[in-house]
């Protein structure tokens, strides 16, 4: 048995479930594998991987694996002593340490016992917020933290969740596009769509603004943003159906392509039009 | 109540956008815009009646959407040893399965199949909607009707798809031909151990004319040979739809996505049936959720449902037919190929 079986020059094998990947003689049956007859089986479609003699499959739809340094968008589960736990869509919650967030007042301030009484004003129970993969416990949970200003609590926008896969590493993860709307990628496949922020309303390192950072409240948000926002969501709810991966590249094409052709915001997500976006955005970068 | 969890920043954000002028909804629908709801009926073979529906299921997808099953089994029941009652009974049971809730407990799980098990039942076993032809041999045998519907996954306005998918089951359901049998005595026969020996017959004979009890001595009842599987359940145009009227103060909205269900405070369900000849009816009201509403907004409110209902009603008959269509045409080919 050769390893050519198993890996193919260049691109990675994809297998279906039932599919033959190898000898079991020759080599040892990882996750998403299984032995029978003497053979190596998938079982599950993805694509082949090999560790010296250890052959797995990873899975392609399946929850999100973290790797330190990631951006994941995730929601509040639990409120803990000194610990928020996070849903980011792995296979364990996340971790968010209280020791791990920018306080208000100082972002190299002392915590006290006063801020782990007042964790809820921080984050509570269903708070969307981003944040970095910032270590992994010994049971394979990971451990996030918020201490950028990019990070935080979300508000003026919506998520939507496609699968993990779909969100390939990027350069910057947050994009804005021309129509007023940020968009937030999270590795874990949530993706947060929201109304444009300034730069420089952003505030600097010094004028850390708490109010700002931790407020659920709204802005005022206008019928044209509201109305982009909306459309920017179908049209990744539609490619994340047709299981493209969404780079900002792909997202600014289709919305261009959608602005261009005047489509109205639920027409979208209609099966024809949905047809012709992807088919526009495929035959182009072909 | 089922909702998942949301931030306060995301329910605002969806509260704001209903109620601006005009008024968006997360997936740019209007108001009373429905999403795609797809629908199939004859699903399960075993069942008398069955059918799977799904509203808002993704293109190209797998999964997603609401999508609900509904099936009708007939039983037959002995209305004289007291199991079941005379003209036959209906009994509706919903499951809910816990892949379609996951973030609920298995004990707030069966709560919530009982909320639905009791409004479906309720609603669909009122003497109002009986149908005639439960009715196997008067005061001995009758047919339990069992409708059986299991939420396989739920996106939002699960309510509707129930009573569009029991609708559907119902619709489907095919009440077999029974032909009632009578043991009687060979004529002639005077010694009462030949009484035992019983002969089947089928016709009702001597019976004279002066007689005018009638009483039925069937006892039993024969399956004949029939070219279909039986006739129609009737009262087809009958049974109830339900629509569910997503109140935000001054204004509603319909079929809510599941965000959209955890940042409104009342949903007002109405159940409705069309009958041809007479006016609509209103079969079951609901108010479900924390808010209050001012009993004079509900007047208008049951209106405006209406109206929503019966076209509602209208779209699914049409597809109802459509699907009775393509199933005999399937069944013809069928024979052809033998």
């Amino acid at each position: 048995m050769d390893l050519a079986e198993v890996e193919y020059d260049g691109g990675a094998r994809l297998t279906c479930p039932g599919d033959y990947i190898t000898s079991s003689q020759a080599f040892m049956r990882g996750h998403g594998t299984y032995v029978e007859n003497d053979q190596v089986i998938a079982s599950v479609a993805g694509t082949v991987e090999r560790v010296n003699k250890l052959v797995t499959v990873r899975a392609i739809r399946t929850r999100y694996s973290p790797e330190v340094g990631d951006l994941v968008v995730g929601r509040i589960t639990e409120v803990q002593p000194k610990r928020w736990k996070v849903d980011a869509n792995s296979r364990q919650d996340a971790v968010l340490m209280l020791s791990s967030v920018n306080l208000p007042g100082g972002v190299q301030r002392r915590k006290l016992e006063s801020d782990e009484l007042q964790m809820r004003t921080f984050f509570e129970e269903g708070d969307l917020l981003v944040a970095e993969v910032q270590a992994f416990f010994s049971d394979g949970a990971m451990s996030l933290h918020t201490r950028s200003l990019k990070y935080g609590k979300l508000r003026n926008g919506q998520l939507i969740a496609v699968p993990p896969i779909l969100v390939r590493r990027l350069k910057s993860h947050f994009i804005t596009l021309p129509c007023g709307v940020d968009l937030i990628l999270g590795l874990n496949g949530y993706i947060w769509v929201s109304k444009h922020v300034k730069d420089n309303d952003q505030e600097g390192e010094e004028g850390f603004d708490a109010e700002a950072v931790y407020s659920s409240q709204n802005d005022d948000i206008d019928e044209a943003t509201r109305s982009a926002i909306s459309s920017v969501t179908n049209i990744i709810r539609v490619l994340a159906a047709h299981f493209v991966p969404l780079t900002d590249a792909i997202l600014l094409e289709a919305y261009a392509w959608v602005m261009d052709q005047e489509i109205g915001t639920k027409d979208i997500l209609q099966e024809e039009t949905s047809d012709f976006l992807v088919a526009a955005l495929t035959s182009s970068r072909e | 109540m089922a909702s998942i969890s949301l931030s306060k920043s995301e329910k605002s954000y969806i509260q704001t956008s209903l109620l601006s002028t005009p008024p968006l909804r997360g997936d740019g629908r209007s108001l009373l815009d429905y999403r795609t709801i797809a629908l199939e009926t004859g699903i399960a073979p075993l069942a008398n009646g069955s059918a799977r529906l799904n509203i808002g299921k993704p293109t190209h997808e797998g999964g997603g959407g609401t999508e609900v099953l509904g099936a009708v089994k007939l039983e037959v029941e002995d209305v004289e040893n007291g199991d079941g009652v005379d003209g036959g009974r209906i009994v509706c049971s919903v499951s809910c399965s816990p892949a379609a809730y996951p973030h609920l407990s298995s004990n707030a799980l069966d709560d919530l199949s009982y909320d639905m098990t009791t409004l479906l039942n309720q609603t669909l076993s009122h003497p109002s909607l009986h149908p005639p032809n439960l009715c196997i041999l008067p005061k001995k045998k009758s047919w339990c009707l069992n409708l059986d519907v299991i939420v396989l996954s739920d996106s939002g306005n699960v309510y509707d798809a129930l009573f569009m998918a029991a609708r559907a089951a119902l619709w489907d359901t095919k009440v077999p031909i029974t032909r009632a049998v009578e043991y009687q005595a060979k004529r002639g026969g005077k010694n009462p151990q030949e009484n035992t020996d019983v002969d089947m017959d089928t016709e009702t004979e001597q019976q004279s004319g002066f007689d005018t009890r009638h009483i039925s001595r069937a006892v039993d009842f024969e399956l004949p040979d029939y070219w279909d599987e039986g006739e129609t359940l009737a009262g087809q145009d009958l049974w109830p739809v339900c629509v569910t009227l997503n109140i935000m103060p001054p204004t509603y909205y319909l079929d809510a996505t599941p965000q959209e269900e955890a940042s409104t405070p009342l949903r007002l369900l109405l159940a409705m049936s069309f009958p041809k000849s007479a006016s609509s009816r209103l079969q079951a009201t609901r108010l479900l959720g924390p808010g209050e509403i001012e009993l004079s907004q509900i007047k208008r409110l049951i209106q405006e449902g209406e109206k929503h209902g019966r076209e509602l009603y209208s779209a699914l008959e049409a597809k109802l037919r459509e699907e009775d269509v393509r199933r005999n045409q399937k069944a013809r080919d069928k024979f052809v190929l033998r």
